[in-house]
């Protein structure tokens, strides 16, 4: 988890420097459910999964160390 | 965030643990050298990375950091004898040497034993006012950190320890994360005449509350003095950062915008060396923070004192205004307990985080306040936490690099450590922070 996290917050820094707007991570479902197991309260609750202050997309096209910035 | 597990691998520093293997792998500040004044003056125990030592300095003056436990039978060799080029144990006379060798078995006339085995003894050495010494395999020793405050003189170092009851991770983290700065430590810049008055909706009512704290580098604005807004030129609690690794570890910058000043920004350079080592922007040393077991670790300030000045006056004066009441049995009162809280002054708007002391305390009262080991699980990082995030993964990569056979990252190969510096600055905005910090040799790449 700690090379996906490291890997979406340096592509965020990336996309604000250059004037992007960031509104959703995509990952892989593998890290979307390592992120569901951990955060099991929150989805109990029926709260969006968030990493980095974004929303969770599970996308199967996304390798399992490089999530995408959208 | 991590998982159960990988909190786990970063947090426990025991022998045969991924994480205690790599640190085992890195030279590691374990003792302050005025804890030894003198040749054959009495030993000390040291706890780190969860393994128990004696330290001691022996008739010739060398230093000797061995076993804590005397190989024949077990006791405690920081009751020994430190006498005629060695220590002795009391209860059956077994002597040592600082390398480890068995000098005398008094119960044991023939010398077969003592030629053939010797006490666990490791590589030590003295800079900076501290005993370093390497706990890896022989052999598999990195470059001495050599940093250029080490060299000074010991009449021109001051080194203040803090020992803190949770996992050293949230200390260590701490001592990278600049975005709370302008928040937690509120209290310290109003002393200092100087950065935000406010914290979202919170605002500072009147004059400052702790007029006696310790503040960096002397930088107090006296009762009556106009403020001194140059000290910490702005009001920007949400700092752009940039960050790059180095031979060393990485450099990270914080970006702020400075108050009043379109087109200028406030740099703050940290430097932070693998695996134990921040050298913060606009302090003169280095906060160096280091395991003593899972659940305990000391926080060292490292600070070289301008020639001439009195170091004693000096380690007084940082601890002006802390409540002696805060700091609990240790010798020198160095175990830091939680003060109090004043919740007048924090209701009524003239303080902030409520602690009296200055930024130590401060940082050690919500570093502690996370449990004993954090549970990184639950946590919401946000980009400003960036800093933390790559600390994070340079352990996640060293524990599998070292599990495949290859050293851990950030060992310093090819590092001028006298050059590895940190920053403090406000530089136009168009400006590379990398030019405030020669030594840098960063690299966007990863690390491995």
């Amino acid at each position: 988890m700690s090379v996906v996290v490291d890997n979406a917050c340096t592509q965020i820094w990336d996309a604000l420097d250059s004037g992007a707007k960031v509104s959703s991570l995509r990952v892989s479902p593998v890290v979307y459910d390592a992120v569901a197991a951990a955060r099991a309260g929150e989805v109990a609750r029926h709260y969006p999964l968030m990493l980095l202050g974004l929303p969770l997309v599970a996308d199967h096209a996304v390798p399992t160390y490089d999530p995408v910035v959208a | 965030m991590l998982t159960e597990e990988e909190n786990e691998a970063l947090c426990r520093v025991g022998p045969g643990t991924p994480m205690g293997n790599v640190l085992r792998r890195y030279w590691t500040p374990a003792f302050q050298l005025g804890d030894l004044p003198e040749p054959d003056c009495p030993p000390i125990r040291v706890t780190i990375l969860g393994e128990n030592f004696v330290a001691f300095r022996d008739t010739e003056g060398r230093l000797g950091f061995l076993d804590e436990l005397c190989c024949h039978r077990g006791a405690s060799l920081t009751l020994g004898r430190v006498e005629d080029c060695g220590i002795r144990c009391l209860y059956h006379g077994w002597k040592y040497a600082v390398d480890g060798t068995i000098m005398e078995t008094p119960n044991l006339a023939a010398t077969t034993f003592r030629e053939r085995v010797k006490h666990g003894a490791y590589p030590v050495r003295a800079a900076g006012g501290l005993g370093w010494v390497y706990l890896g395999p022989p052999g598999t020793e990195p470059p001495f950190p050599a940093f250029g405050w080490a060299s000074a003189p010991a009449d021109e170092i001051v080194v203040s320890e803090i020992i803190m009851d949770c996992n050293w991770m949230q200390a260590q983290e701490g001592s990278i994360d600049s975005s709370h700065v302008g928040i937690l430590h509120l209290d310290t810049l109003a002393t200092m005449g100087s950065g935000p008055r406010s914290v979202g909706s919170f605002d500072f009512a009147g004059e400052p509350w702790d007029l006696d704290m310790q503040v960096p580098g002397g930088a107090r604005r006296e009762p009556g003095q106009a403020p001194r807004p140059g000290v910490w030129p702005s009001e920007d609690n949400a700092p752009r950062i940039e960050l790059e690794n180095t031979p060393f570890g990485f450099h990270y910058a914080a970006i702020r915008d400075v108050t009043d000043e379109p087109g200028k920004v406030y740099v703050r350079v940290t430097a932070f060396v693998m695996p134990y080592t921040a050298l913060i922007g606009g302090s003169n040393g280095a906060v160096i923070v280091v395991p003593r077991d899972d659940y305990t670790c000391s926080t060292i300030g490292v600070f070289r004192l301008p020639p001439g000045t009195d170091p004693a006056a000096a380690a007084e004066r940082a601890r002006r205004g802390i409540d002696p009441a805060v700091w609990g049995p240790e010798p020198e009162n160095r175990r830091l307990r939680l003060p109090k809280q004043d919740r007048e002054a924090m209701a009524a708007g003239r303080s902030f985080a409520g602690f009296r002391g200055g930024n130590r305390v401060q940082d050690g009262a919500v570093q502690m306040s996370s449990g004993r080991m954090y549970d990184r699980a639950k946590e919401h990082l946000v980009p400003a936490d960036l800093a933390i995030i790559r600390l994070r993964r340079m352990f996640a990569d060293s524990i599998r690099l070292l599990e495949a056979g290859h050293d851990p990252v950030g060992r310093g190969e090819g590092a001028d450590f006298r050059q590895v510096m940190a920053a403090s600055q406000i530089i136009d905005a168009g400006q590379d922070w990398r030019d405030l910090v020669p030594g840098h040799q960063g690299s966007r790449e990863p690390a491995n």
